[in-house]
């Protein structure tokens, strides 16, 4: 639109510049993004043992294995279970702390701080520090339950098979949910106080205001934060890997994807089963940046 | 103030729809609200106490005794000595594995923020053929997850020669912030208004001051919040040198850590030592650089 205002030669002295500018960051992009994104296809379609330089092509072998490997619908199972309560929990606690803090003014900077702080930990220290609560013996969980009676639920949180993905999906949450928080407290700055105050004098409870009035002004930001918690939910690798690693129980399609690759050799089914991640999780980033970008622009419209 | 009748009292109450008793004075807070308030601060008080736990299990941890630690692990402030600090500095290596750290994270975190400024600055401010597609293809690297390229990249970096080097395992670390770094700084371009130029360019500066002396100096806060963010991604990057440097020679803290939890499960003492030298540039950062910190997430979520 500006272009036909600006002349000629500083167009052309604005291309040159914009293309020298762009190209240290293209070739990085293009060497370790796109090639190896193209290279995973290939991948998938041949059988690479790591060594030979021409691996024999296998058409669709590696995607027919996928879908009648039964460990890939256990392993997808978990990643739904983690994704579902994974993405719930901490929107909902971090929306409650936020509508907590709101309104608070005396160290309101620290207590963010304190929910906030889990989330820039690393996951080795994060898994660390949580295999040490749920220690069977000496562990702060199974001691507190021990002490209020409850000592028939002391069990080894990480070790059973039936508790070990609830107990890292939990770890999880606490290392989440202060950012969920600090994104909505952020959002609760830009609601229109003036009609929570309106609300108020038509004699409406928090629940009401909370449902008709705070969250759909803050709708586009609750989908954000959920578009990140759920495509962050597909890849999820470290903290299973660092709290249960080795073990069947916790199985996601990231570590069993990685422990094909990286343990078993097999490579190629490895490369296939993450190309599966990238499948389910970018449809659903797509779809909910689309209903985000509809509900924001009704928002401004409004 | 205070000398209300009893009727203009009661038309107040009603006309601000408070079905409590007014103050008995204006300046000063109803007890019961005091009272909501205190109980509210309490429960905060208590959340973020249990929230915090347990980094306060590791810090408590770190700093007991050798005899102490094998005896109550896990209780707080039992005993205080640095022996397990010294520990883990010495005979666990966490000397070179901090090292190794800044070796990998300060290189890319400049690498991203260079690359990021000057591709954010063209993509918002100057028009080139081919723009949007480049543009698109850095979006694409925000929605593809790592796990789709990571095994192929291991192969690749192997036939270069890459693999188990710094330069290889920077670049790589590079490469995935970049994408971010791109679309952050471009937003921030193109909130300055296009009057700036014009003018600049009526006053006969080259394309280049224009970025270089205009348009630099006004993104600095976005620069600085970028900066933190991809320190913090790149310290705490776990999945990178676990796979590109299976050697060992350059271990960052985090993969060091996890070797050393692995190969002594029972040495609870060193251990949390040894996570509480990971933890505490990132403690540092965080306090220090909380502003940033926070405007870094917070718009980094909201733009990407």
């Amino acid at each position: 639109m500006i272009t036909s205002t600006v002349p000629k030669v500083t167009r052309r002295a604005q291309a040159r510049l914009g293309i020298f500018m762009v190209a240290p960051l293209m070739i990085l992009v293009i060497v370790f993004f796109l090639f190896p994104l193209g290279s995973s296809v290939y991948y998938s379609v041949v059988d690479f043992d790591g060594v030979t330089a021409n691996p024999p092509f296998v058409g669709l072998a590696n995607y027919v294995r996928m879908f009648t490997d039964p460990e890939v619908l256990h392993a997808l199972t978990n990643n739904l279970i983690w994704i579902v309560i994974g993405t719930i929990a901490p929107l909902v606690i971090g929306l409650l702390l936020a509508l907590m803090l709101w309104t608070v003014r005396r160290g309101s900077a620290l207590y963010r701080l304190a929910f906030f702080f889990p989330f820039v930990l690393p996951g080795v220290v994060i898994g660390i520090v949580w295999g040490w609560i749920y220690d069977p013996l000496s562990g702060w969980l199974n001691v507190a339950l021990r002490a209020v009676g409850l000592g028939s639920l002391v069990t080894g949180w990480l070790g059973n098979p039936n508790t070990a993905l609830y107990a890292v999906l939990a770890t999880a949450i606490w290392a989440g949910f202060g950012f969920a928080m600090i994104i909505f407290l952020s959002a609760l700055r830009n609601v229109d106080t003036e009609l929570v105050d309106a609300a108020r004098l038509d004699r409406t409870n928090a629940a009401q205001r909370l449902w008709h009035v705070i969250l759909p002004q803050i709708m586009p930001v609750f989908l954000m934060v959920t578009t990140i918690t759920l495509v962050g939910g597909f890849s999820v690798f470290d903290i299973i890997f660092i709290m249960t690693n080795g073990s069947i129980a916790t199985n996601v399609l990231g570590t069993y994807s990685y422990s094909n690759a990286f343990q078993l050799n097999n490579i190629s089914y490895g490369t296939t089963l993450a190309l599966l991640i990238t499948a389910l999780s970018i449809p659903c980033a797509v779809l909910l940046n689309r209903l985000q970008r509809k509900l924001s622009l009704q928002g401004t419209s409004a | 103030m205070t000398d209300f009748t009893e009727t203009e009292r009661s038309q107040l109450r009603l006309a601000s729809g408070l079905d409590k008793p007014l103050p008995r004075e204006q300046n000063r807070i109803s007890p019961r609200r005091r009272f909501a308030l205190t109980g509210k601060h309490l429960l905060l008080i208590l959340l973020a106490g249990l929230t915090l736990a347990p980094v306060v299990l590791i810090i408590s941890t770190a700093l007991k005794t050798d005899v102490d630690v094998k005896v109550d692990p896990f209780g707080l402030f039992t005993s205080f000595s640095f022996e397990n600090i010294v520990n883990a500095w010495t005979q666990g290596g966490f000397s070179d594995y901090v090292w190794n750290s800044v070796l990998l994270t300060v290189p890319s975190t400049a690498l991203v923020l260079v690359l990021s400024t000057l591709a954010g600055y063209a993509f918002a401010r100057l028009p080139f053929p081919g723009r949007t597609t480049l543009f698109y293809v850095v979006v694409l690297g925000l929605l593809v997850p790592f796990f789709t390229y990571m095994i192929p990249l291991f192969y690749q970096l192997r036939s270069l020669g890459l693999l188990d080097t710094l330069p290889g395992v920077i670049l790589v670390l590079t490469s995935t912030g970049v994408s971010f770094g791109t679309f952050f700084m471009r937003a921030f371009f193109t909130d300055l208004p296009v009057e700036l130029d014009q003018a600049a360019r009526i006053d006969g500066a080259s394309e280049w001051q224009i970025f270089h002396r205009i348009m630099l100096p006004l993104v600095g806060s976005g620069i600085s919040a970028l900066g933190v963010f991809t320190f913090l991604g790149a310290w705490n990057n776990f999945l990178v040198p676990l796979l590109y440097l299976p050697g060992g020679n350059f271990r960052p803290v985090t993969t060091g850590l996890y070797q050393f939890m692995s190969a002594r499960l029972i040495d609870v003492g060193p251990l949390a030592a040894a996570a509480l030298i990971t933890i505490f540039p990132v403690l540092v950062l965080f306090v220090v650089l909380q502003k940033q910190v926070a405007t870094g997430f917070i718009s980094g979520a909201v733009k990407g």
